[in-house]
């Protein structure tokens, strides 16, 4: 695709305004689009338009979990290519499993280390940019 | 001619034997008179009177020496034996057919015996066949009764009122043993802490207190495992004094408190560790200073230290998540039959496939969760070919029901696991569930396109061999210690109240003195003049030097069984406490004792234990011309060990134990029934075997 050519664009599905506002100034850092979501009943619409190289999700979410999302960016062949980063404030083994199964590429538990968690974007955003 | 005279009337022999005599005696007479006559002539008279007188003499002694010889072998030791096979007869329960080769020149005697041993075996397995049944009826209801007692998952105890044990079944066993297991007979307070059960006896002891039960919290000695229990009097006719023995059951709490006492801590550190960023935060925020630098960095900080803290104490919580929820073994197998035959009863073929691993789960609440899933997967999600399959993975098992059909949304599952479930408990869904089990379950596509599956992660247990849970399936008993009298002292206990340890050992070799040493050690416990089923002891040793091949030959053991084993100091140790209070019985007791005193100082205890000795016991028996090894002995006695079993430790003491319980009873019927009187006849037979009690302790 002609977009990967370009700047990778990177859409944030969570509903807490406060991280969603700090990780966007992180990573407009990096010179990249940004999008932010705070329903996760509109994330698969938007997904769908913008066609995102990532989507960081988080998986409490108000009406559709982040579980359900993820589920369905893998289920849409034509997504394939876009890279899933779950974030969860209470990641038990369990929850990483499940997320992993349901397609994630990577899981983060809050709280996190923010360049461990910048890194892990790049390195995301770097393997759809590459695909 | 021998064969003939067997075959004559017994009073026709004596009074041919006797007129042989007096034959022989006439005819050395006349030997004398003849020779002293034909020496006449060239000695003179004194000289044939001499000889005459010495022929006649020495003829006579030799005559009746050797009739003497031929009595003592045909007459006397003849009646000694058959005695002494009459009495195993009457006394003890031998059932084989008398001999009488070696009494065949006491006429009638040996056949007239052997009727009347026949008779009466007839006559006792007449009366034996009665009683039998009236005691099969009775040991089938003591069978179930016991059965119930053991499989009882609580430990379950009783005790007479001087806190000897009377009763126990498997889990009380398991509970109270730490370095050696309980046993009957012995105090109860030598296991558990003494304060608290008897502070519950004497509460249940009080007159308004009839009749009911009392809770305690004790803690055993030997472990410090934490056991709640509850006591009640035994409302049963007493033998020993007005006090009532009394029944406890024990269940170990320690699990249970250290569990509380975990999550009571956790919360402590959850506030202590939470608390102090939260107020350096606002001071610091309060104070305006994130505005400058070194304020932003201290904020930083804080807030750094506190999310680290949070992460470590969120993954402890996860890890102690679900542990208070009783998680009983399972086999995956049974649960996904219980699965499909629940699936089944809603008219759902449900194909298993399970293997055979041990589940950590609460088996009712899974069986309920995914029958459900099964049930919603069919009737909301068009699922067809439902199965069931239970994987081993690492770290645990993977339970997957998988279907044909789409993958199933997860929003869907997220609404079928917050429905309640039919288990009989209020607020049970399957999101508890999976909480309680600390797990989750998900959506997958299938290993084929068409296909889909739902997994769910399980833990393993972490019980060990099956062999172990077996060994806890038991009960032991004698309920006739709730009627006995308190103990004397020793030398007037009679047998049939002695607490017994017959053992035996198998060594290198014969020579302690050139450094031979113990390889095996078994031993059974006797109370009452029975075995107690179920107390054995047993264990190899390192002897700490090679086994040369002839001792193996002999035992069976080699030096790689003997390798992981523990070295005499400790075994004997362990067979020491076992022992510990009861009389040591052995075949050749001096022999094996000194394997174990040479090791006394090493084991830190001595063997001075009072001694039977089953050699002399048979002497006593059997008088000390038989032979008394322990084949001779069990022969006699009736007692059949099978091949493979002679020459092990645990064989011998099998067959030394039955021997003794037969010595009893044939003892009783020479009058002698208490230990004292069984001591002292056995030093009449010094010159077989030396007696080993020390005779300060054990005076005859």
């Amino acid at each position: 695709m002609t977009a990967h050519e370009t700047v990778p664009h990177v859409l944030i599905v969570e509903d807490e305004a406060n991280i969603a506002l700090a990780l966007s100034t992180v990573l407009r850092r990096e010179g990249w689009t940004l999008t932010h979501i705070d329903d996760g009943a509109r994330a698969m619409e938007a997904i769908r338009e913008a066609r995102p190289s990532l989507v960081l999700l988080d998986v409490m979410l108000p009406s559709v979990s982040g579980y359900e999302i993820c589920q369905q960016i893998r289920l849409d062949p034509d997504l394939a290519e876009t890279r899933i980063l779950m974030m969860t404030a209470r990641g038990t083994q369990m929850e990483r499993r499940k997320g992993l199964a349901l397609g994630a590429d990577a899981f983060v538990s809050k709280p996190f280390d923010l360049r461990e968690f910048v890194g892990e974007v790049k390195r995301l955003v770097g393997e759809a940019q590459h695909a | 001619m021998l064969e003939r005279l067997a075959r004559l009337s017994l009073r026709l022999r004596v009074f041919l034997f006797f007129a042989a005599l007096a034959a022989g005696a006439l005819a050395i007479l006349a030997l004398g008179i003849w020779a002293g006559l034909a020496r006449l002539d060239e000695a003179g008279p004194e000289g044939a009177y001499t000889m005459t007188g010495l022929i006649v003499g020495f003829g006579l002694v030799a005559l009746i020496a050797w009739i003497w010889l031929m009595f003592d072998e045909n007459v006397a030791r003849a009646i000694d034996r058959l005695a002494g096979s009459l009495r195993a007869r009457a006394h003890a329960d031998v059932s084989h057919e008398l001999k009488h080769d070696h009494a065949i020149y006491l006429g009638d005697l040996a056949p007239a015996a052997r009727a009347v041993t026949g008779s009466l075996t007839e006559t006792k397995s007449a009366l034996a066949e009665a009683v039998e049944r009236e005691t099969t009826r009775l040991a089938i209801e003591n069978a179930r009764l016991q059965a119930l007692l053991a499989d009882v998952p609580a430990g379950v105890l009783l005790c007479a009122p001087d806190h000897q044990i009377v009763f126990y079944n498997g889990p009380a066993a398991a509970l109270l043993t730490a370095e050696h297991a309980p046993g009957l007979d012995r105090s109860l307070l030598d296991y558990l802490n003494p304060a608290p059960v008897r502070a519950a006896y004497e509460r249940l002891s009080l007159p308004e207190r009839a009749g009911t039960a009392t809770d305690l919290l004790c803690a055993t000695t030997q472990s410090g495992d934490v056991l709640a229990g509850r006591m009640r009097l035994l409302d049963l006719p007493q033998g020993r004094g007005d006090r009532p023995g009394y029944v406890l059951t024990l269940r170990d709490v320690t699990a249970d408190l250290a569990l509380h006492a975990g999550r009571e801590a956790l919360l402590e550190e959850v506030f202590e560790r939470v608390r102090r960023p939260a107020a350096n935060l606002q001071t610091v925020l309060a104070a305006g200073s994130a505005r400058e630098a070194q304020g932003r960095a201290a904020l930083l900080a804080e807030v750094e230290g506190l999310a680290a803290t949070i992460t470590d104490l969120g993954a402890r919580y996860d890890a102690a998540r679900g542990g208070w929820w009783p998680m009983a073994d399972t086999r995956s197998g049974e649960l996904a039959e219980a699965v499909a035959t629940q699936a089944g009863q809603a008219g759902i073929a449900l194909a298993v496939e399970a293997g055979d691993l041990r589940l950590q789960c609460d088996a009712f609440q899974l069986v309920a969760l995914l029958s459900h899933l099964a049930e919603r997967l069919v009737g909301e999600h068009e699922a067809h070919g439902l199965s069931l399959q239970v994987a081993a993975e690492e770290g645990g098992a993977l339970l997957s029901l998988s279907w044909t059909g789409p993958v199933l949304p997860v929003a869907r599952l997220e609404a079928w696991l917050g429905r309640p479930l039919e288990v009989g408990l209020a607020d049970t869904t399957g999101r508890s569930v999976l909480a309680a089990h600390g797990t989750e379950v998900w959506p997958e596509p299938g290993p084929r396109e068409t296909e889909a599956r739902l997994c769910l992660p399980l833990a393993l247990s972490a019980v060990g061999a099956p062999a172990g849970a077996a060994e806890t399936r038991r009960a032991v008993y004698d309920f006739d210690l709730l009627d006995r009298d308190p103990p004397g002292a020793l030398a007037e206990t009679p047998l049939t109240a002695l607490t017994c340890i017959v053992f035996d050992t198998e060594t290198t070799g014969l020579l302690p003195s050139s450094g031979d040493e113990i390889v095996q050690i078994a031993a059974m416990r006797m109370l009452g003049g029975r075995v107690v089923e179920g107390e054995a002891f047993e264990t190899l040793v390192n002897p700490g030097r090679s086994i040369p091949a002839v001792s193996t030959e002999v035992h069976g053991i080699t030096e790689a069984m003997v390798t992981d084993a523990p070295p005499i100091d400790i075994a004997a140790r362990r067979f020491h406490a076992f022992a510990e209070g009861a009389v040591l019985v052995a075949h050749n007791a001096p022999f094996d004792l000194e394997f174990l005193r040479r090791h006394e100082a090493g084991i830190g205890a001595r063997f001075d234990h009072p001694v039977l000795d089953t050699v002399l016991l048979s002497a006593v028996v059997f008088g000390q011309a038989q032979t008394h090894t322990l084949d001779a002995l069990t022969d006699r006695l009736g007692i059949t060990i099978p091949p493979e079993a002679r020459h092990t430790a645990m064989g011998d003491t099998i067959a030394t134990a039955a021997a003794l319980e037969k010595l009893i009873p044939m003892l009783a019927g020479q009058g002698i029934t208490t230990f004292g009187e069984a001591i002292a006849a056995c030093r009449r037979h010094a010159r077989l075997l030396k007696d080993v009690n020390d005779p300060e302790r054990v005076p005859a």
